[in-house]
C-alpha cells in the first residue's frame, strides 16, 4: 500500500512542498524544510522552477527514464463519508442470472466427467454436452478473472482487450473441438487412448 | 446460527469477567503513578538496558508513517516492552509504548473491550481489535503490528476508511417502510425472526473482514466488500423492512455482490465470530432463482 504512495508523495514533496496534500500543520512542514532539506535545497530549487515540465522534474530523479504505462491515479478517496458510493443499475444477466448458470453449468460438469468411467466410452451426443460444458465453464472462469484484475474504471481499453481476446480464444476452442468430435475419436475416447498409450 | 451466537455472548461475558479480575484502568492509572512519581525516559532507557531479574521482554515491530514527512519511507519501528507490567492484550501495549515510551506513535482506540472497532489492525498477520488480541507470551518471537492491509495509510496504524463508510451508506443501512404498523404502535416480530438477525446485528464495522478479503483489495471501488454485505444482508433478513426487492436489485450486478469468490477470510478473521460469508451466501441464494 504505502509502496503505492511512495512515487507520488516524492513527486509532491520536491516538485511544491508548499502544496502537500497531507501536511497537517504548516509549522512542522516548514521546520522540517528548513532542518532537513537545507542541504538539498540548491537542487530542489533548481528542480521547483515552475519553466521546467512535470515530467522534465520528476524524470531527473529516476534513474532511467520514467515510461508512464499506469500513471497512479490520485491517491485520495474521493468525496466524504456522507456521499454514498454509487449503486449500479440492476443486471441480472451479469448478476444473478450469470450466477445461476455458471453453478448449473459448475454442477452438470460432475457427472458428465464420472460417467464415461462408469459407461466407458461415451456416446457423441453426451461427449459433445461434456466439451461444450468445459468450454463454457472455462469462459466463464477466465471472464472472471479479467473482471478481478483488469478493472474497466482503471483500464477500460485493455479490458475490452482481454474480452475480445477471451472471446475469440473461446470460438478458436471451440471449432478446434467440433472438430474433433466430429472427424476424429472425441474427446473421452483419446484420454482413454493416450491414459492406455 | 442461533448456538454460535450463545456461545459468543457467553464469550464476550468471560471476557468482561476476566477484565474485571484484572482491571485494566488500575494498570493505567499504576502507569501514569509510575510517571509521576520518578522516571524520566533516562530512567526507563536505563530500565530497558539493565532488565530486572525474570522480567519478559517482548519486542514489537510497528509501522510508522508521517504524513508531515512526505519524503521518508513508511518503516519498522521496534519497541521492547516488559510484558510482567504490560496489560495482557495488544492495545495495552500499545497504550503503554504511547505513554510511557514514543507519544508519536499514532492509533485508534475508544472503548478497549471489542465493542468500538476503532483498533482494528494487522496484527502478526491476523486482521483484529488490538483490544481483543492477547499478546503472545512466547518472549523470542517479536510481534509485528501494521494498519489494515490496502487501506490508505493516513499515520502509523491509522487507515483511511472512508471508502468503507460510503458502501456503508449506500446500502441504506436503516428500516424501508410504506405501510404504518399493523397495530398503529410497534412494527412486531415474532421470536423465529428476530432469531434471523443473530450473528448479523452484531457486527461493529471494524472492517478486518473486508481489508482482508482479496477480491475487496483489488477491486474495492466496486465491490462492497464482506462488512458492507453482511449489514445488506442484516436488512434484507429483517421480517419488518419491505424495501428487500430493491435492496437485492442494487446488488444485482457484477461487481456489487458477484466479486466474493468464496475466499473466507472474512469469516476467519472476524474478531467477533460472525460469519459474513455465509451472510453473502444466503444473499446469493435468494436471488438466484429469481
Amino acid at each position: 500500500m504505502a509502496s503505492v504512495i511512495r512515487p507520488t508523495l516524492l513527486r509532491q514533496a520536491f516538485a511544491a512542498p508548499s502544496k502537500r496534500v497531507l501536511s497537517t500543520s504548516t509549522i512542522a512542514s516548514s521546520a522540517f524544510k528548513s532542518s532537513t532539506l537545507s542541504s538539498r535545497r540548491p537542487l530542489q530549487s533548481a528542480l521547483a522552477q515552475d519553466a521546467l515540465p512535470k515530467s522534465a522534474r520528476i524524470a531527473a530523479f529516476h534513474g532511467t527514464g520514467s515510461r508512464m504505462i499506469l500513471p497512479p491515479l490520485p491517491q485520495r478517496i474521493q468525496g466524504t463519508v456522507n456521499d454514498p458510493a454509487s449503486v449500479p443499475d440492476p443486471t441480472p444477466a451479469h448478476g444473478s442470472y450469470h450466477w445461476t448458470f455458471e453453478r448449473i453449468v459448475a454442477a452438470g460438469l460432475v457427472p458428465l466427467t464420472i460417467a464415461p468411467f462408469a459407461a466407458g466410452s461415451l456416446n457423441p451426443l453426451t461427449d459433445a454436452t461434456l466439451c461444450a460444458l468445459v468450454l463454457i465453464h472455462s469462459h466463464i472462469g477466465f471472464e472472471s478473472i479479467i473482471i478481478d484484475y483488469v478493472p474497466t474504471h482503471r483500464m477500460p481499453g485493455v479490458r475490452k482487450l482481454f474480452m475480445w481476446g477471451l472471446k475469440l480464444a473461446t470460438l478458436l476452442v471451440g471449432v478446434g473441438l467440433y472438430e474433433f468430435e466430429t472427424n476424429d475419436v472425441g474427446v473421452t475416447e483419446a484420454v482413454k487412448r493416450i491414459w492406455k498409450a | 446460527m442461533p448456538h454460535s451466537a450463545d456461545k459468543r455472548g457467553s464469550f464476550t461475558r468471560l471476557e468482561a469477567r476476566l477484565r474485571l479480575r484484572r482491571p485494566h484502568q488500575q494498570l493505567q492509572r499504576s502507569n501514569l503513578q509510575e510517571r509521576a512519581r520518578s522516571p524520566g525516559i533516562q530512567d526507563l532507557h536505563n530500565q530497558r538496558a539493565r532488565p530486572e531479574k525474570g522480567s519478559k521482554i517482548k519486542t514489537f515491530h510497528i509501522y510508522r508513517w508521517n504524513p508531515d514527512e512526505p519524503t521518508q519511507k513508511p518503516r519498522m519501528q521496534s519497541y521492547t516492552l516488559d510484558l510482567n507490567k504490560t496489560g495482557p492484550m495488544m492495545l495495552d501495549a500499545l497504550i503503554r509504548i504511547k505513554n510511557e515510551v514514543d507519544p508519536t506513535l499514532t492509533f485508534r482506540r475508544s472503548c478497549r473491550e471489542g465493542i468500538c472497532g476503532s483498533c482494528a489492525m494487522n496484527i502478526d498477520g491476523i486482521n483484529t481489535l488490538a483490544c481483543l488480541c492477547r499478546i503472545p507470551t512466547d518472549t523470542k518471537k517479536a510481534s509485528r503490528i501494521y494498519p489494515l492491509p490496502h487501506t490508505y495509510v493516513v499515520k502509523d496504524l491509522v487507515p483511511d476508511l472512508t471508502q468503507f463508510y460510503k458502501q456503508y451508506r449506500s446500502i441504506k443501512p436503516y428500516l424501508q417502510r410504506s405501510t404504518p404498523p399493523p397495530d398503529g404502535r410497534e412494527y412486531r416480530q415474532s421470536k423465529a425472526e428476530r432469531k434471523k438477525l443473530d450473528g448479523l446485528y452484531e457486527c461493529i464495522l471494524c472492517a478486518c473482514c473486508s481489508t482482508s478479503c482479496p477480491s475487496y483489495w483489488w477491486n474495492s471501488e466496486e465491490y462492497l466488500g464482506p462488512a458492507v454485505l453482511l449489514q445488506s444482508y442484516r436488512w434484507i433478513a429483517d421480517s419488518r423492512d419491505e424495501k428487500k426487492a430493491e435492496r437485492k436489485d442494487a446488488l444485482n450486478n457484477s461487481m456489487s455482490l458477484y466479486r466474493c469468490h468464496t475466499i473466507l477470510n472474512c469469516s476467519r478473521t472476524c474478531p467477533k465470530g460472525l460469519n459474513p460469508a455465509l451472510a453473502i451466501a444466503e444473499i446469493k441464494k435468494s436471488m438466484a432463482f429469481t
